[in-house]
């Protein structure tokens, strides 16, 4: 071959053809057939999945006032293969964060790629670290932003707002309840970065914007709340009642006013709460109602007919032996002949029972299982029970006449509250409401919640009958006159059960009173149940509802009808008649 | 000698020369804006970046000075402030309340509403 310029041209010019063969080879190799396993090798070695938190939708009382929201925080995370001064970063983090240089010095001498130097660290003190490390290049520390829960009411209605766990999913309360809608729902974004740590934002990938939880507005007036709230304290001061429960609802909707229960504990220190604290009580507790079932077993007999207001029943001077076991009336000599109205008012126990037999075993279960007893109301709040009620197959020979007084059944304070408003509410029971509407992100209501009837329990003329005969309970005839609320008529009953002792019977000289009546009397605004838990009383003979309970009634009515501007029937007398009955100069 | 010498040198095609020139400064070009378009690309990327974590520092903030107004307003701290006097409440006595009587009949477009400031005459 002769090695001419052209020859030696064409062998350059093929060996580099060649070369670039190759590389276009290797090229097309690495790009197209490999592109794939590359694509994954790098998209784990450099992207990952970044959360996008969704923020948790706030509470709001009725009058759109703040109960739960969310305060913003950092988590200080050091990167320990990034960190490019340590030395100089100790004293500055240890002075940002309040920890001792010794701590900070030991963590970030790990070189883990995530060390937590410190949760919820205050947004404002992470933004002074911030600009420090940024001022002084110091890489490899970086703030991770997220929310923690706040409560600006601490304890106020800690029963029903509830909380929140570590993992943010709420544990009680509205929180729990309410949760998947207050939860939202957290988008993502597939990122990657650079050697620094910096997202290449060039190289975002899918994405989901966040979906912010929905605001849950209640059906409870903070300021009545707080009428309820101050009441129970100064009545936890007076009688030092082991737990004591106040319920305000509107009868017509089911709407939960005020809901209060003693012992309680503050929400933004939860951890130190004890758990008898954060029972909610007035869905969770069971108790002997007492003599406020009367209304149950007066409203079944009057309904089914069996008697009339004015239907004189003899209530056996006090004692009356039945199925051989006593049966006393409370009082100092008994009763003689008493009308249907008057064993209301007297609270007589052998009238009631008495009642109660001329119904019938059956017929009266019925009554007390359409009142709503024995069964969950429904109401939006977690742990509810439905109390207990059993069928006439299980009552003993004497059940007639001790269920007709509030004994051998157990219900919760809604549910007594509930039967009350029945009354109050022409015979209708609805169903109890404590979530007013749910409102999304951009404002729009998505629920709004209406009233629901559950059943037309009596009809109305019987509660209307009930509702005139309960007026002389809070009388000088009857036995809460301290329950009076001057300038309107109310109709309400007292009640006072012998505590049940845990092994069976009751414990001596313990007692939950209570009280349960409605405002004004003719045309219901509000109803209102107290219940306290063994009360403590400088004299025995005064732990009665109508004694405890009936004043502190009358306090919450009078602010609540004042608060409410409902009008008074009467001239307001200038003093009330709800006095303190005992320690009367116990500090409020 | 000198037309010796002219066969021993290569002819330059000049039309070939120039359009390989025009091609290269073509390709450079396209390389270089691809190279000036990507570099923009990762410097919007980073302004972008900026603008994103400026604006959830603000809204951080906003949040935040919405917790301290709630922290500040709510009936737990006005109470409060109530309690050590840094607040005062005037009461309102009976006689000052002008109470309106609503008639329970719907008026109709062109009656005029009763208005009354005695209890009970409407």
């Amino acid at each position: 071959m002769k090695w001419t310029s052209r020859t030696r041209c064409a062998l350059v010019c093929a060996f580099f053809a060649f070369l670039f063969s190759i590389f276009s080879y290797r090229l097309i190799y690495l790009q197209m057939v490999k592109h794939d396993y590359y694509v994954e090798l790098a998209a784990i070695k450099n992207g990952s999945r970044e959360t996008i938190p969704a923020e948790r939708g706030a509470i709001y009382d009725t009058h759109d006032e703040v109960l739960a929201q969310n305060v913003p925080v950092a988590t200080v995370v050091a990167d320990g293969t990034l960190l490019n001064n340590p030395d100089a970063l100790v004293p500055i983090l240890a002075h940002a964060l309040q920890l001792s240089p010794n701590e900070i010095a030991e963590k970030i001498s790990s070189h883990r790629p995530y060390i937590v130097l410190k949760r919820e660290l205050p947004e404002a003190d992470a933004r002074a670290l911030e600009e420090t490390l940024k001022g002084k290049k110091l890489r490899g520390v970086r703030c991770e932003r997220e929310t923690v829960r706040v409560y600006p009411n601490g304890s106020l209605l800690c029963h029903v707002v509830g909380f929140l766990n570590f993992e943010q999913h709420g544990i009680q309360g509205i929180e729990a309840s309410m949760d998947q809608y207050l939860r939202g729902a957290d988008g993502y974004r597939y990122i990657e970065r650079d050697a620094h740590g910096d997202e290449l934002v060039l190289y975002r990938g899918a994405e989901r914007p966040p979906h912010n939880g929905s605001q849950v507005h209640l059906t409870i007036d903070l300021h009545l709340q707080t009428i309820v709230e101050d009441e129970l304290d100064a009545a936890v001061r007076e009688y030092r009642p082991e737990k004591a429960t106040i319920i305000l609802m509107r009868p017509q909707t089911g709407e939960i006013l005020a809901m209060a229960n003693r012992p309680n504990f503050d929400l933004n220190l939860r951890a130190e709460a004890k758990p008898e604290q954060m029972k909610n009580r007035a869905i969770i507790d069971m108790m002997e109602p007492g003599s406020t079932f009367k209304i149950v077993t007066a409203a079944s007999a009057l309904n089914e007919r069996k008697v009339r207001l004015d239907s004189m029943i003899f209530c056996e001077n006090g004692v009356w032996n039945v199925f051989g076991r006593p049966l006393h009336d409370h009082g100092h000599t008994g009763y003689g002949e008493l009308s249907v109205q008057d064993i209301l008012v007297h609270s007589s126990n052998i009238g009631a029972a008495k009642m109660a037999m001329m119904l019938g075993d059956q017929k009266f279960y019925e009554y007390i299982r359409r009142f709503g007893f024995g069964d969950r109301t429904g109401i939006e709040l977690p742990g509810e029970i439905g109390g207990l009620v059993h069928a006439p197959r299980d009552w003993s020979k004497i059940s007639i006449t001790r269920i007709p007084m509030g004994q051998e059944v157990a219900v919760t304070p809604l549910q007594m509250i509930m039967a009350m408003a029945t009354i109050a509410n022409g015979g209708k029971l609805m169903q109890p409401r404590i979530v007013k509407s749910i409102v999304d992100d951009e404002k729009k209501t998505i629920s709004t919640l209406q009233p629901t009837l559950v059943r037309q329990v009596i009809s109305s003329e019987t509660a209307a009958l009930l509702a005139r005969a309960l007026r002389d309970v809070a009388t000088k005839r009857g036995t809460a006159v301290e329950a009076a609320v001057p300038g309107f008529t109310i109709s309400g009953k007292t009640g006072t059960a012998q505590k049940a002792a845990p092994g069976g019977g009751y414990e001596k000289d313990k007692y939950i009173v209570s009280f349960s009546g409605f405002l004004p009397s003719e045309n219901p605004v509000f109803v209102c149940l107290v219940v306290l838990d063994d009360a403590h009383t400088k004299d025995p003979a005064l732990n009665y509802g109508g004694t405890i309970a009936g004043p502190i009634f009358s306090r919450v009515a009078e602010k609540a009808a004042r608060y409410l501007d409902l009008e008074p029937h009467e001239e307001i007398e200038t003093k009330s008649t709800a006095g303190r009955v005992a320690l009367t100069n116990a500090p409020r | 000698m000198n037309q010796r010498r002219r066969k021993n040198f290569n002819p330059i095609d000049a039309p070939s020369l120039a359009r390989w020139i025009v091609i290269a400064t073509f390709a450079a070009a396209t390389g270089l804006s691809y190279v000036y378009l990507t570099v923009q690309l990762h410097h919007q990327g980073v302004q972008k970046k900026l603008l994103e974590e400026e604006l959830v520092a603000v809204r951080v903030q906003n949040e935040d000075a919405k917790v301290q107004i709630a922290a500040l307003t709510s009936r737990t701290a006005l109470q409060r402030r109530l309690r050590e006097g840094q607040l005062k409440m005037i009461p309102i006595t009976e006689q000052s309340i002008v109470r309106l009587n609503i008639s329970g009949r719907p008026p109709g477009d062109d009656e005029v509403q009763p208005v009354v400031n005695e209890r009970g005459n409407p």
